[in-house]
């Protein structure tokens, strides 16, 4: 149920050790840590006992919500627990490098896909095997160690958040170029030997004059792929079009740690302290010098953002008393800049929460560190009384349920995809099937237009299964595209496999029973439209009720369900009408009924149901208490019927003459 | 009554009473009775005889014989009556015999409702019982209904091919959340109201055992004057101890999705290990139960909602795996397959 909103579940790790190292004041065990982050946005989900440079350690695995790739770092969790805690983050040193003198040749072509670059040439490097204390490290985030160099680019990743590419400058000819792939490269090898096939063209790249260095943003080439020999190398950190990244990746289908935080929007301002943390790393470890100058590449440099905020504002969000002191000092714990001016409080978040934009966002950091759990849980709101807004469908669909269960009939409720042959066996509406572009399912891919192709799988099924009695119902959508518009509607669909006992006037009752306990009782039998391919065209109705076409009714051609019974009512059809019928069933008797028979002869093609309402109408609404047609046999050309009128609150001379009169028989003295 | 008649002194008329008897011992029908009746009583009857002779006595044996008569007269009406009465019985009895039917041996086959929807049924219940109404909306949805308007960012994962079914790419799709509802309420209704709606989502994923493309989800906005976080967690509380019983455990953490700020994440305490950590919450000790938040003020902009007037708040649980619990159904892909089946004849309390 963790998805219900969210698609995918970021993690991050961090060693207790680590956290005691940047927030030097926590004095809380792990676990309790743990809990304190889970409560405030983290989810810890594991708390694993490691060893770590010899000693016991703790490794804290925790959920990161989508919109805080800041904290895919070290770095950030520690801002967080320090926050928490009002404690202070001690982080390490990273500052200004002497430059080189060397010009560093770079393109950037495609301008408004990269954000922010800062690359640098360094010669002299003494590459080697990472030390044990890097290799361990990595190994707790599943890094595999490469070499001190590649170790080290992962390591301020890591701590940051940040990913940089090291490239091996002897392997590299002529400009560095940030670029989109448009025709120019049609393959390349990742640093793991995986060969990518370049046919987008949207792939951002980042290529010399021969290859492609880099897929931007998620994965190196083999082209310039550092290795213990390599002593010449540019250091690049760049940010990018998240989207783009993302579609990249997947379209690429590869994924990386470092694809997995650029596709995500990160703080271009953060990006040089990260940068020149790493340039102080190698230096320090691999010695070497800064050969060229820092290539810095920033057009549009990411200005500060202020909030007008309300203090009071987070008390009515969580409905406890949060006092305005208290909701400034826990943003100011948070690193916001809170200045009090006439018009309110301005608040200035940092730079690296670019998930602030709103005051609303604000009361939910003040609201998280006060904890949601400070909140009450156990008293039943007392809502506002509304009124009730619940739409006739919805009524009507479980009426439906109501009635097809209690006489007996099974809900089924199955996938409303299907193939286009089904569709075109069991459709009967004026309309064309929708086939989905990417459906996982490739067997079935269009979308249902009738029940009856869920309904007649699932009686398969049973049948497969020597399940005895079939008698199914389903409510769901069909749909179809009506023109250029796609429709869709609620049907019911009810399908029963004959046996000896059943009939089709059986069957035809059960659906009647539906309508007529809807107040429903004039329903139409009328030529379909168009009869299913599945359905036998001698036997098989169209349902209407009011000159509205509602569904179908009729006998299955064998094999299908072995020639059962199915019908289909359009539920979103009949909940349009549905207020229009007010019956009132229930009345006074004060005098016995007097029923009367009458014999009225037909033309084949004349409907006896007009006859009836004709009658009905005559008779009238307060004196009718049944009129019903109890035989009927041919004659020649025409039908006999015999109609039987029964009259309530009527002494039997008035009935007597009423019925004469109704049915325009002839009076004999 | 008659046992203090002297019959002896009349000997002829004892033996009336006696063959009388006799006859009736061996009468079996009402009609034959009648018969007899005739014979004694009818008006040219024996005993009638008898009384119509008192006529032609003297005074003397008159006075004697007039009231032994009367009572032969009455005792054998009375023999007749009984005998009336013991016929009639039996042939009732026998009649009664020859309509008699047996209740026979076969239960009938009841119909049922489908899992999913007696789960829908008692939370709409729940929320039916709290003035909530009820909500759908269209499966095919629009770009803007299932995500511009739920404040989904352009780059959010779910607007993915790899998630989400399209129909036309990118403006028509299979709704993958009952938040579009959620969209198409604030566009079309006045505040206040409270809804719930029960409803199913695609999401462009493998079926295997634990995972299906179709799923079910139950959304709940609510707009009104003012709500807070308090409201969302005793709606919350509520709706969990009505499911699992009232001493269910819920914590409530702050949790990110677009729709809503603040958002919040319900957890249940593990129902198995107590909060220990099984696999069944997968050693966390706590089992997540869906999303909720204070609705976000770019949903309600959108949609016109004047935000100085009302608040919202909305919620989403998914069901499937409630229903799989409770139904003890292992495989999610039954729910909504063939493999379903209802025993005939079990007995199934929907209430």
């Amino acid at each position: 149920m963790a998805e219900i909103w969210d698609i995918n579940t970021l993690k991050m790790k961090i060693l207790y050790s680590q956290i005691k190292d940047l927030v030097p004041g926590v004095k809380a065990e792990p676990r309790e840590i743990g809990e304190i982050l889970t409560m405030i946005g983290f989810m810890m989900d594991s708390l694993e006992e490691v060893q770590y440079l010899g000693k016991k350690d703790y490794l804290l695995s925790l959920e990161v919500r989508q919109n805080r790739a800041d904290c895919l770092s070290v770095l950030g969790l520690a801002r967080e627990i320090a926050a928490y805690y009002g404690l202070e983050v001690r982080t390490a040193n990273a500052e200004q490098h002497q430059e080189g003198t060397e010009d560093l040749n770079i393109k950037v072509l495609a301008k408004d896909k990269v954000r922010r670059i800062l690359a640098v040439k360094l010669n002299k490097i003494e590459n080697n095997q990472s030390p044990s204390w890097l290799a361990d490290f990595l190994s707790f985030y599943q890094i595999k160690s490469v070499n001190l160099l590649v170790d080290l680019s992962n390591y301020v990743m890591v701590l940051t958040g940040y990913p940089s590419h090291i490239l091996d400058a002897q392997k590299i000819s002529g400009p560095i170029t940030w670029m989109e792939n448009g025709k120019s490269f049609s393959s390349t090898k990742t640093l793991d030997g995986t060969s990518l096939e370049l046919k987008k063209g949207n792939e951002l790249i980042i290529s010399d004059e021969k290859n492609v260095l880099a897929l931007a943003g998620i994965v190196g080439s083999q082209t310039a792929a550092i290795t213990e020999e390599s002593s010449s190398v540019v250091v690049e950190m760049a940010l990018y079009d998240s989207a783009l990244i993302r579609e990249n990746a997947r379209t690429l289908r590869i994924a990386t740690e470092a694809g997995n935080r650029l596709e995500k929007d990160l703080d271009a301002n953060s990006l040089k302290y990260a940068f020149n943390l790493l340039i102080g790393l190698i230096t320090k470890h691999c010695k070497g010098c800064l050969a060229s100058n820092i290539f810095h590449y920033y057009p549009h440099p990411q200005p500060p953002r202020s909030i007008v905020f309300d203090p009071c504002l987070p008390s009515v969000f969580a409905g406890i008393n949060i006092s305005p002191e208290k909701s400034i000092d826990i943003l100011k714990n948070l690193r916001f800049v809170c200045l009090k001016e006439k018009r309110g409080w301005n608040i200035t978040p940092p730079s690296d929460r670019i998930d602030i934009l709103l005051e609303e966002d604000l009361v939910e950091e003040v609201v998280r560190m006060v904890r949601f759990d400070t909140i009450p849980a156990d008293e039943t709101p007392a809502l506002q009384i509304t009124t009730n807004i619940t739409p006739p469908l919805i009524r009507l669909t479980e009426k439906a349920r109501d009635v097809f269960s209690t006489l007996g009939y099974d809900e089924i409720l199955s996938w409303p995809m299907t193939t286009a042959a089904k569709n075109l066996l069991t459709n009967h509406l004026n309309w064309d099937s929708i086939t989905t572009q990417n459906s996982v399912n490739d067997e079935c891919p269009d979308l249902r237009q009738s029940i009856a192709a869920s309904l007649l799988l699932q009686e398969e099924e049973y049948h497969k299964k020597n399940i005895e009695f079939i008698d199914i119902f389903e409510i769901g959508k069909v749909f179809g595209k009506e023109g250029k518009k796609y429709a869709e509607y609620e049907f019911l669909g009810v399908l029963s496999r004959g046996s000896q006992e059943k009939t089709l006037q059986e069957f035809r009752k059960v659906v009647e029973v539906f309508f007529r306990s809807l107040g429903i009782g004039d329903i139409e039998y009328t030529r379909p439209s168009a009869i299913p391919k599945t359905m036998n065209a001698h036997s098989s109705w169209g349902i209407a009720v009011q000159d509205k076409s509602l569904g179908i009714i009729g006998k299955l051609k064998p094999p299908y369900a072995e020639g059962g019974y199915f019908a289909e009512i359009n539920l979103s059809a009949l909940a349009s009408i549905i207020g229009k019928f007010d019956s009132m069933p229930a009345v006074e008797l004060n005098q016995k009924l007097v029923a009367l028979d009458a014999n009225v002869e037909l033309e084949k093609n004349e409907s006896i149901e007009a006859l009836l309402k004709h009658a009905s109408q005559k008779i009238g609404e307060s004196r009718i208490w049944d009129l019903r047609v109890t035989d009927a046999y041919p004659i020649n050309k025409k039908i006999r019927y015999t109609v039987r009128a029964t009259y309530r609150e009527m002494n039997d001379q008035d009935a007597k003459s009423l019925h004469l009169k109704v049915f325009n028989l002839a009076t004999h003295n | 009554m008659f046992s203090d008649v002297n019959y002896d002194i009349y000997p002829m008329n004892t033996d009336i009473i006696k063959k009388l008897k006799n006859e009736l011992e061996q009468t079996e029908s009402l009609e034959s009775l009648q018969d007899i009746w005739r014979v004694y009583l009818g008006k040219q009857g024996a005993i009638k005889e008898l009384l119509k002779n008192l006529g032609k006595m003297n005074e003397s044996d008159r006075r004697i014989k007039g009231p032994l008569y009367q009572k032969i007269q009455q005792e054998a009406q009375a023999l007749i009556d009984e005998k009336e009465s013991q016929l009639k019985d039996t042939e009732e009895t026998r009649d009664l015999q020859k309509q008699a039917e047996k209740l026979g041996y076969e239960k009938p086959k009841i119909g049922h409702l489908h899992p999913i929807t007696q789960t829908i049924r008692s939370l709409n219940k729940l929320f039916l019982s709290m003035g909530y109404s009820i909500m759908d909306g269209p499966e095919i949805e629009t770009d803007e209904y299932c995500f511009k308007r739920l404040n989904v960012p352009e780059n959010h994962p779910a607007r993915d091919m790899q998630d989400t079914i399209y129909i036309e790419e990118p403006n028509f799709l299979l709704r993958t959340q009952t938040s579009s509802i959620e969209a198409h309420v604030l566009e079309d209704y006045t505040p206040p109201f409270k809804v719930v709606c029960p409803g199913r989502v695609y999401r462009n994923e493998k079926a295997n055992k634990s995972n299906h493309f179709i799923f079910h989800h139950y959304q709940g906005i609510v707009v009104l004057d003012r709500v807070s976080l308090k409201d969302v967690f005793g709606t919350f509380t509520l709706l969990f101890r009505q499911m699992y019983g009232p001493k269910t455990e819920i914590r409530y953490r702050n949790k990110y999705y677009p729709e809503v700020e603040p958002g919040i994440g319900p957890d249940m305490k593990c129902f198995n290990c107590r909060g220990k950590g099984c696999t069944i919450c997968k050693g966390v000790g706590w089992i997540e139960m869906g999303g909720a938040g204070i609705i976000h003020p770019n949903i309600m902009d959108m949609a016109g909602i004047d935000r100085k007037k009302w608040m919202g708040f909305a919620f989403a649980l998914g069901l499937d795996r409630w229903v799989m619990a409770k139904y003890k159904i292992t495989d999610i892909r039954t729910l909504l397959g063939g493999n379903l089946g209802y025993k005939y004849f079990e007995d199934e309390n929907t209430l």
